[in-house]
Parts: C-alpha cells; sequence; structure tokens
C-alpha cells in the first residue's frame, strides 16, 4: 500500500519528535529557572497571556451561564410570557450570581486578614484567574499579575478561604501558581490548637483531600481542628516558604497504624481550588512577618 | 495532507486558538464535575484527516504550546500528544474513516490516551504523592464530554483544513464491485437445481 520512502518518512517523522520531546523533558528537568527552557517558557507565556487574559474575560459571561444552565436543567416555562420572563430573570440571575460570587470571593480576603494568627505586613496583591492547567491533576493556574505588580516566584497564594499555592513563574503581567493540589507541593503545617507538626500533602486528583503527614503519634489530634501553616525557620538559610499561620483546612479524619511510626491526617482544604476566581498573592510574605498565634 | 506553506497556514492558527481556548475558558467550565479537554480532539481529527505525519506533527505543536503557554513541565504533553496524533493517523491510514459516528469514538480514544499518557509520563518523572481514585472519575467525564463535543469539533476542522487535505481521504472508499459471472456461469453450464 505505502512505498519504503514513505514508510521511513513516518517513521522518521514519529522519531523526531518523540526524540525531541524526551531532550525537552530531560533539559528542562535538568537546567536551573535561569536555564534556556525557562526564559523561552516565561517568553511564551508573556506573549501568550494577553490572548489568554483578553479571552478569559470576554467569554467569562458564556462560562457563567453554561455553569448556571447545568445547575437550573430543571426549570420549565408554561407559555410564551413566561419563557419570555424566565429567560428575562435567567440573564438577570447569571450577572447577579456571578457579581456576588466575586464579591464573596474578595470579601473574603478582608476577612481572612482579620482572622487571628493570619500573618501581617504581607502586603497581599490581588490577582483574577486567566487560565487553568487542562490535566486532571489540578496542578497550575495562571493569574493576570506578574512581576511589574511586585510579584516573584515562591510567594505564597491564598483565596478568601486559606491557602491556595504558590508562584512558581513570573512574567511582566502573569503568573503562573502552582497548587497545594499539584503532586509536587509540600507545606509544612502545624494542627491546631494541639500544634502537632506535620508535612501537608496533596492526594492526586481529589482536591478535595489533602494529607498532613510525618505527625507524630503521641499527638491528639481530632476532626474539626484547624491546620495552618507552620512557618518554621531551621536556621538563617533555611526557613519555609509560607509564613505562620495561613489556614490551610480542617481535619477530616486519622489514620493511626499500629506498624507506622507516624499518623496521617486527612485535611479538607479551606481553598476551594476548583473553583476559585481570585486569589491573593502575598508579595512581602517572610517567616519574620507572621504574627502571633494565641495559643488555644 | 502534505506538510506544506499552505497547510502550516491553517493548521498553525487552528491549534494556536484550540490550545488558548482549552486553557482560558474550556478547562474553567465544569460541567458534571469534569471538564472537557478540545486539545486531544482537534488533534485526533487533524490527524484522522491528514494522516499519521499530519498528526504526530499537530500533536507535537500542540503539546509544545500548551506546555509553554501553562508553565507546566516542557515536552510532557508534546510526547503524549504526538503518541496521540501519530496513532489516529494511522488508524485513518488503515480504516475506513468515512462513517458518521466514528469521530465520537476517535475522540474518545484520543482523550483516554492522551491522559493515561500524560499521566504515565508524569508517574515516570516525579510524582510522589499518594493518588485518589477521583482521578478516573475525572478522566471518565473528560473523555465523555470530548465525545459529545466530537462531532462539531470535527466538522469545524474538517472544514477549516479541507483545501489542504486530499480529496480521497474525506470521501467513503467504495468497496470493490463484485464482478459478475461470464457466459461460462452457472446459467452457462446449464446446471439447475431441479
Amino acid at each position: 500500500m505505502y512505498d519504503r520512502k514513505t514508510i521511513r518518512r513516518r517513521r522518521g517523522v514519529l522519531a523526531v519528535f518523540v526524540v525531541a520531546s524526551v531532550a525537552l523533558i530531560t533539559v528542562w528537568f535538568g537546567e536551573p529557572v535561569t536555564g534556556t527552557l525557562h526564559v523561552l517558557q516565561r517568553g511564551a507565556q508573556e506573549v501568550l497571556s494577553p490572548i489568554q487574559s483578553g479571552a478569559s474575560r470576554a467569554l467569562k459571561p458564556l462560562r457563567d451561564a453554561i455553569g448556571w444552565t447545568g445547575d437550573t436543567l430543571s426549570a420549565k416555562g408554561d407559555n410564551d410570557r413566561l419563557r419570555a420572563e424566565v429567560g428575562r430573570l435567567r440573564r438577570e440571575l447569571a450577572t447577579t450570581q456571578t457579581a456576588r460570587r466575586d464579591v464573596e470571593q474578595l470579601s473574603g480576603f478582608a476577612e481572612i486578614a482579620r482572622a487571628d494568627g493570619f500573618p501581617q505586613g504581607t502586603a497581599p496583591v490581588t490577582a483574577r484567574v486567566i487560565a487553568r492547567s487542562p490535566t486532571v491533576w489540578w496542578s497550575s493556574v495562571q493569574v493576570n499579575k506578574g512581576s511589574s505588580d511586585g510579584l516573584e516566584v515562591d510567594q505564597p497564594v491564598i483565596t478568601g478561604d486559606g491557602l491556595a499555592g504558590k508562584v512558581t513563574a513570573v512574567t511582566g503581567g502573569t503568573a503562573t501558581v502552582t497548587l497545594i493540589t499539584d503532586e509536587r507541593s509540600s507545606v509544612s503545617a502545624q494542627v491546631m490548637p494541639a500544634g502537632a507538626d506535620g508535612i501537608v500533602r496533596p492526594k492526586v486528583g481529589d482536591p478535595d483531600d489533602l494529607l498532613l503527614d510525618f505527625v507524630e503519634k503521641g499527638g491528639r489530634i481530632k476532626s474539626g481542628q484547624t491546620v495552618v501553616t507552620s512557618g518554621f525557620t531551621a536556621s538563617p538559610g533555611l526557613e519555609s516558604l509560607f509564613p505562620r499561620g495561613i489556614p490551610v483546612g480542617r481535619v477530616k479524619k486519622v489514620d493511626r497504624s499500629e506498624l507506622d511510626i507516624y499518623q496521617t491526617v486527612h485535611i479538607d482544604p479551606f481553598a476551594e481550588l476548583k473553583r476559585m476566581d481570585f486569589v491573593q498573592v502575598l508579595t512581602a510574605a517572610r517567616p519574620g512577618a507572621r504574627a502571633e498565634v494565641p495559643s488555644q | 495532507m502534505t506538510l506544506s506553506h499552505q497547510a502550516a497556514l491553517r493548521v498553525g492558527p487552528l491549534v494556536l486558538a484550540a490550545v488558548l481556548l482549552q486553557v482560558s475558558v474550556v478547562a474553567q467550565v465544569t460541567i458534571l464535575g469534569g471538564r472537557a479537554n478540545l486539545i486531544p480532539v482537534v488533534v485526533a481529527a487533524l490527524a484522522l484527516l491528514g494522516g499519521s505525519v499530519a498528526g504526530a506533527t499537530a500533536g507535537f505543536a500542540a503539546g509544545l504550546l500548551l506546555d509553554l503557554a501553562m508553565g507546566m513541565s516542557l515536552g510532557g504533553s508534546s510526547l503524549a500528544l504526538t503518541g496521540v496524533g501519530y496513532g489516529v493517523g494511522r488508524f485513518g491510514e488503515l480504516r475506513d474513516v468515512s462513517h458518521g459516528l466514528l469521530p465520537i469514538a476517535v475522540a474518545a480514544a484520543a482523550t483516554a490516551g492522551y491522559d493515561v499518557a500524560y499521566g504515565a509520563i508524569t508517574f515516570m518523572l516525579d510524582i510522589g504523592a499518594s493518588i485518589s481514585a477521583l482521578v478516573l472519575r475525572d478522566m471518565l467525564m473528560a473523555i465523555l464530554l470530548n465525545a459529545a463535543l466530537a462531532l462539531p469539533l470535527f466538522a469545524l476542522v474538517r472544514r477549516i483544513v479541507r483545501p489542504v487535505v486530499a480529496a480521497g481521504r474525506l470521501e467513503p472508499r467504495r468497496r470493490g464491485r463484485t464482478r459478475e459471472s461470464g457466459p461460462l456461469g452457472l446459467r452457462g453450464l446449464d446446471v439447475s437445481g431441479r
């Protein structure tokens, strides 16, 4: 059916792309963040971000309408007048719900900043989510603020409810936020008021379940207790990226195995990572900026 | 589809638009707990119409753009989508692809292939966390949503790339006609059932 030349060409093209992909993976993982591919990636994001931002903003009503329609499929109209009425009310409702959701999320930032123990002097910068990673791993989002707004790599990111992740790449006008549900994420945290320390790790694919690992068995931990970032400072050169006191989630259950040295704590994260539209980047967050956490 | 300038001018913007639309809009719409992913469907449509070489090329380009745009590990999506594009292209070269409902099956298979391949690559690279079974639910929802979007998306891609696709690929393949027996057939031999 095909001559040898066609077959060779076909296989050659496949081999070239596979080798190129493997080479890209190898170099990308091997080089520092200042390497050529990382620079190229940031350049591409710089170029593409205005288009992404424009498309995201322009089609937001469509997204909201689709989401809203899914929730109200059961609504029925009886006649033409009522259908027209319902249509008008639907449009108004979608607009109102969108506005209310935005207000709720934004007011959440004010509330969380007033909460006891939340780190002070963090110079938060509010940003809108403009793109999300399409994989099922819920790993990263892109926001519409960048280095020109004071954002830098490794700065903590929160929603109005709690910790969301950290900045892993910035361009002039955008930043990539790697979420706490990313498989590479780990956050030092503490169960309050028990004070038990551990490392928050994701359960990949389930953004509603985080795991607090390496918690010593002695600590008395109960469902409903709050988990916050511990913001450790081991030595002048070694300190947590996250300041002490950012709410992470609430304890759901505790796995205590006779054989394990540590107990595993399941956490229900406060941040709604699947549906967040706004985030705040704590641009001046350093462990030194933390507030006192009241002992309870 | 040969990799000509004309083809690149049509396919390039299509792939770019698919990636931007996916990350800016579609990925932010959750339907029944899942999200559609246009990228493997568009790559599969291009591969089915253009063949394995065009499919692999479109897959590599789409993956590279996706990794660049989202700050993901460079090369991971390219590798997965190259495989999807090549596989669907070879399927199209070996089978009759004119059946009206074939895009649904191809889109579902391409989405499943992409999710599984990308997951495997992520595992091999650096994953150290535990995996929830909900990943499978999300994958299944993505497959179902993509299957639902397959017919309009394939039709759109077909419309855009029609001028650069060989005409024969868009037409149903006809079975060879059975040759009628000649004068020396059974009747000619005067064979009777009676």
